[in-house]
Parts: structure tokens; sequence; C-alpha cells
């Protein structure tokens, strides 16, 4: 009798057993369709995919055949992409100060009908340590450059949303996949990438206005008003700038690690920022801050940052709760039922429920929603991530901005959150003409069968 | 003798053709000063009778306040190229530096390597003399005065005829194949030409729901579609300019989500219309024909 409990444990290790190796099984699985990531078996590449992750979908179609030398290369390409050829000559490879030169062939091969796109892998078999540091940055988590490819490939709205559509975002996240995002091709200058304009082609826009604060501190005014004559060939470590600029702090001594002392997660969700992790970083800050600054100076400044994350997130959690108070009496209109499903996401058709919030994964539910739903997105994506740039960088003017489009973006969502609920009151739901309405058109049909 | 007579009078036929043809030799004096429009044309226009010809045709040329050699040269033949080539000289007109059609520009790779880069703007508009291309080496490519006639914008609003798309297209891959490969250029050109086609759907659902909503809405409602309709066709052409200058956040953050925000709120201003409409219907059941047109019955309840 005693021992039949013994004999019953057998039951789940059997269980996890099976089980474990088959979420292995499924997760490759999931891995081996026409796409990338996750979800590859939901989606293929358009053929410009090719050029921002050419690790997963560049293969030759080359139809010069032979075997090159990088002097042949050079001699031929001279004439067909000569712009290539002229930015190669200027580089540091055409003339390496330790080694003859790095030829055309070293990154992109030497047989013409199986040339390659160099990967961050290519580049690191000379960049070792380089490489090593951008690796690194996997430990950390998002936000970081290592990872950003994966971020965009397995966000829902990429996967669902038509791939002509989405290819906007694989341009900014390829900064993962290849090098020449910041060290543009083909001369790979380290001066250029110092350069806070290296950034901003991906590091501008609403949710990100990292050029428009950077530019508008007392940091960016300096380098807008001198940086030209400054000498970009030197490293980025203390005493050989005047200001600061992006790769300065989030780059510091030039080590290709933007990750390891991120706290604040781009201000996308809210941080503890006591833990002991944090402190550490914190303390990084501070050692960073004070090349130029004191180091009780430069704490205030960090305080003030973690106050005014908190003063943005008491806005942004008050107009969460005005939504979720309609969710769950079935106010949102249209309700989550009655909009298309996003066409991959089967949980959503079995069990239709608003995204709201970071941790609901909102970020990826800004379309085929209710006006509200959509009014709180750019609360929180817009106007409290341009209040975060504005604290972190230095502008007090985006701060300020930030904050007053979020006061005024909560009065609107309260406003309209009344409405529903008395109109809610006369009358539950959609008619059924604005149910059509909401479920069908050129866009939402189109979408809903090529994703 | 008799041959240098004879070289004589070849040189004076010469100079009395050049002379018939309205040649005026260029001495220091004829370059010093200032000059009046007519005073360009009145020397260029048989010295370059392309580039004039090719400014005749452009839409600079029939604009209604005609951007006339002046304008992008200024009035002193001393720096009067470089002068006219330089981004600046551009974007004076064409709206500022926020402007999404200069801003798209001046935060895509060739924007930000021409600001860093500062290139030698007395060198001619050539690949060998630019690194990264400004607004007039595609636009005006090879100082080509028809500005808009080779790389332009094409029509965001709608489709554009299969030939003449064609047409357009390959006046810009070849500008583009200056730098880069064919492969690439056509895989961003295709790719592009279906970006902007989803983001016209978008658009033309919201046509078509407003087309629907013309006599259901109220005055002050039409007059809010309306509204949303001009951003909704500011954030296409934001696509268009994020395509066509290759700014990812021209095509994403202020193109195609923005397009989903305004595509979602003509719908709702639409629905919450009708409800509206229905609730009255209750009361006055004759109201609204169009409205009542449009509901069969059982449908809507079908999904």
């Amino acid at each position: 009798m005693k021992r039949r409990p013994v004999r019953y444990v057998w039951i789940p290790v059997i269980i996890a057993l099976l089980a474990v190796p088959a979420g292995f099984l499924y997760v490759d699985w999931s891995k081996s369709g026409a796409g990338d990531g996750l979800y590859s078996r939901k989606w293929s590449p358009e053929s410009v995919f090719a050029y921002w992750n050419p690790k997963a979908f560049y293969t030759s179609v080359e139809t010069v055949s032979g075997v090159f030398g990088g002097p042949q290369c050079v001699n031929c390409h001279q004439a067909v992409t000569p712009g290539i050829v002229r930015d190669w000559q200027a580089s540091r490879h055409a003339q390496p100060a330790d080694r003859g030169p790095v030829y055309c062939s070293a990154c992109h091969g030497n047989n013409h009908e199986n040339l390659h796109l160099p990967t961050p892998e290519v580049c690191g078999s000379c960049h070792a340590a380089r490489h090593a540091e951008f690796e690194d940055e996997k430990r950390f988590g998002f936000p970081s450059h290592a990872l950003a490819m994966e971020r965009a490939q397995d966000a829902p709205h990429f996967v669902d949303k038509p791939k002509a559509e989405v290819s906007a975002c694989l341009q900014c996240h390829s900064v993962a996949t290849k090098c020449d995002s910041c060290h543009t091709r083909h001369r790979f200058s380290a001066a250029e990438a110092r350069r806070p304009e290296a950034c901003i082609t991906c590091h501008s826009g609403p949710p990100h206005p990292d050029d428009e604060t950077y530019f508008a501190s007392a940091h960016g005014r300096i380098y807008l008003a001198e940086g030209d004559s400054w000498d970009w060939s030197r490293p980025l470590v203390k005493g050989n700038y005047r200001a600061p600029t992006c790769a300065y702090c989030h780059m510091s001594g030039g080590r290709h690690q933007v990750a390891d002392k991120s706290m604040w997660k781009f201000g996308i969700k809210q941080i503890n920022p006591l833990t002991s992790n944090n402190a550490v970083k914190r303390k990084q800050w501070v050692v960073l801050c004070s090349d130029c600054h004191a180091a009780d100076w430069s704490r205030d400044r960090l305080a003030e940052l973690d106050a005014e994350r908190k003063q943005a997130w008491e806005k942004l959690y008050a107009a969460e709760a005005v939504l979720k108070g309609l969710r769950k009496d079935g106010l949102l209109s249209p309700a989550a039922g009655e909009r298309p499903p996003y066409p991959n996401d089967w949980l959503d058709t079995l069990w239709p429920r608003a995204r709201i919030g970071f941790f609901e994964g909102q970020a990826s539910a800004f379309y085929n929603v209710s006006p509200i739903e959509r009014d709180y997105f750019e609360m929180w994506y817009f106007d409290n991530l341009g209040a975060y740039k504005g604290a972190a960088h230095g502008d007090s003017g985006a701060v300020s901005q930030g904050h007053a489009a979020m006061d005024n973006a909560l009065k609107a969502i309260t406003h309209q959150a009344a409405r529903l609920r008395s109109a809610g009151e006369e009358e539950q739901g959609e008619t059924a003409a604005s149910a059509e309405l909401w479920r069908s058109g050129e866009y939402t049909d189109f979408n809903r069968e090529h994703n | 003798m008799g041959g240098s007579l004879h070289k004589v009078g070849k040189l004076l036929l010469a100079v009395w053709l050049l002379h018939a043809a309205g040649y005026q030799p260029v001495t220091a004096a004829a370059t010093d000063g200032s000059f009046t429009n007519d005073a360009c044309i009145q020397c260029h226009a048989p010295r370059d009778p392309g580039l004039v010809d090719a400014w005749r045709a452009s839409a600079h040329a029939r604009a209604e306040s005609r951007v006339d050699c002046v304008a992008c040269h200024g009035e002193s033949h001393t720096d009067a190229g470089p002068r006219a080539r330089r981004d600046a000289t551009c974007s004076a007109c064409h709206g500022g530096p926020t402007a999404p059609v200069v801003h798209s520009y001046t935060t895509s790779k060739h924007g930000i390597l021409l600001r860093l880069e500062k290139p030698d703007w007395t060198q001619p508009l050539a690949v060998a003399n630019y690194r990264v291309p400004g607004c007039a080496y595609c636009h005006m490519h090879a100082g080509n005065h028809a500005a808009g006639a080779g790389v332009r914008d094409w029509n965001p609003l709608e489709d554009t005829a299969p030939g003449e798309q064609d047409r357009i297209q390959e006046t810009m891959r070849a500008v583009c194949r200056e730098c880069h490969s064919p492969r690439y250029i056509n895989s961003l050109f295709s790719n592009g030409e279906r970006m902007l086609s989803v983001a016209r759907m978008k658009m033309r659902e919201a046509d078509a729901l407003l087309e629907q909503a013309g006599a259901e809405f109220s005055a002050d409602e039409l007059i809010s579609a309306r509204v949303q309709m001009e951003h909704m066709q500011q954030h296409l052409k934001n696509v268009l300019l994020g395509i066509g200058h290759q700014s990812p956040d021209y095509q994403w953050w202020h193109g195609q989500p923005a397009l989903d925000g305004d595509l979602l709120r003509i719908k709702a201003a639409l629905a919450e219309s009708r409800r509206r409409h229905s609730d009255r219907k209750n009361t006055e059941p004759t109201h609204a024909p169009v409205f009542k047109q449009r509901i069969e019955p059982g449908e809507g309840e079908t999904q």
C-alpha cells in the first residue's frame, strides 16, 4: 500500500523524458521553414532580405565563372562598379599598416559563381575582439544590436503583416547580421562610425528620437558647433573629445557592446532601478560620466532619470488601467472578437483578447485595434519614449514635451472611455454593419491572405 | 602666304558663323557683375542649347513661381555651379531641413555620408567626384537640367501605367548602378514597388469607406474624416520618400504604422456614426436610406 505513490513518480518522469526532446524537436522544426527564426514556417522572404540577413537568405546567382585573386577582382570591378573600388582603395583594407591588402576575395570568396556577402563572423575572422564584444551583448537580452534581427523576425506583427510592408524593419535590425550599418561599405571606417550621424539612420523617428534629443542636449550642441574639427581617428576615451557622442557613452573605449550598461530598457517597460544588477550598471555609468563630471553630480542626473521614469509609468499605468477596465466590461469597440484576427496567431483566433501593455504584447498590436488602444499605443510608444530619450540624453525640452503629450493623451483616453461607457449602457457591442467594416477591406483582406 | 590667308579666311568665317549663331566669346568682363535670368538665357541658350531646353521642359520652369537660373545659381557668375549643386540650395525651397522630402534624405546613409564627408562642390556631378549622391546628383543627374525627368517621384497616390513605370524605373536604376550592383538595385526596386502598393491598399480601403460614408456622415464628421485622409496622403508620401531615399524611418514609423492608425480611426468614426444612426433609427424609423440599403438581413453575422 505504502509503495504505490512511489510507483506514480515514474509517470511525470516519463512525460518529461518525452516532452523535453519533443519540445526541442518542435523548435527545430519551427525554425526549418522558408523564413528565418521561430516562425520561419509561417513566412517566406522578399528577395531583398538577402541583403539584410545574408546568412539566412543570400545565395549567389553569379553567372561569371572562374576563380579570381584580389588584384583581378579590382581590375575588372574598376570598370563594373567604380564607386565600390574607389571606396575600397581609400580604406584601411587596401593598405593595412601591418600586412598586405585585404582584397575583395577575403570577404566575398574567390569563386565567382559562389560569392557571399560577409556576415559579422566573416569580419570577426580578423576583428576577433570586436566580434566577441558584439556577441557578448546577447547575455544582456534586449535591447541590443546583436539580438536585433531575432527581435524583428520573431515579432508577431512581422510574421503577420505582408513581407513587402515589414521589410522596412529589417533594414535597421540588420545591425545584427552585417557590420556595414555603422561602418559603411566599402570604406568600413572606424572614424565614420564614431560620429553620431552614423547612428541616426536607425536611431531616429517617433519611438527613439535619439538624434533630436542628443543634438538638442548640451553635449550635442557642443558637437554640432565643434565636432567637424575634432580628430575622429582617436579612440573614444577620456581626453580625446570635448563632448561625448553616442558611441563615446554607449560604446566607450570603442567596445562593441551597447547592452551591458542598459538599465532602462529603451523606456518600453518599467524597470526597478534598485536591483543589485542595476546598481552595478549605475556604477558603470557614473564611472563613465566621471570622465568629465563629478561623481555626485552624475549620480544626481541618473536619479532624475529614475524619477522621470517613475512619473511616466504612473501616467502609463493609469491609462492601462482605464483600458483594462473597458476590456473587463466588454466595452472596447470593436471588441477583440470583432476585429480581424492576426492570421498567424491561433491562440488569438481561439481566445480573442485585446492586448494591453508591454507584457501582453501590445507593441505588436498597433493595427486592427480599437482607436482607444491605438491612442494608448501612441502615448506609450511615441510620447513616453520621446520623454525617456529626452531625460536620458539631457534634452529637457523633449521631457516636458513628452510629459505634456502624455497628460493630454491620458485625458483623451479617460474622456473617450467615459463616452464608451455611456454608449455601452445603451447598446453593447458593434452593429452588424460595423462588424463587416472592421473585418474586410482591400488591405485587411490582403493582409489576411498574404502575410 | 596663300595658306595663311586661307587660314585667316577660315577663322573669319568661323567667327562670322558663331556670331550669326548668337555666340558671344566669354571674357572675364562678360562674366563679371550680376545677371538677371534673361541675361543668363541670352548667353547660355546658344552656348548650351540642350541645357536651356532641358530646363524649359522641367517642372522648375513650369512651376507657378518659376524656378529660374538665378534661383539656384545666384546672380553672380563666381561659384555659380557649386552654389547650385549644394543640397542646401534645393532644401531652401523644398521645405527646409524638417520637411519629409528633405529629412528622409538627410537621415539616410547617403545624406549622412554627404554631411560627414563634405564633398567638393566645384566638381561636376559625376561618380568619380562624389562618394555619395546629394539631391542634384540623382535628380539632375550628370547636370541634366530637366529636374524630375530622370530620377523623380512617381505619383504615390495611384499606380503608374506599367510602361511609364518601367521607363521611370530604368532611368533611376541606371543612376544607382553607377555605385551599386544590378541585383541589389533590382531587389530594392521590386521590394519598394510592393511596399508602396501595400500602402496604397490602406489608402484605397479608407477611400472606399469614405465613399460609402459620404451619405452617412454629418457635415462635421465629414470634415474630420477629410482631415484624417490628408494625414493619410502625407503618410503614403512618406512611404514613397522612405523607399526613394532609403530611409527606413520614413518607410516605417512615418509611413506604414501611421497609415494603420489613420485607417482604424476612419473605421471607428464610421462605426460610431452608424451606431448613432441605428440608435436614432429605433425612434425615427425612416432615417438614412443609404444606411438601410447597406444592412441586409443577416449581413455581418456570418463571422
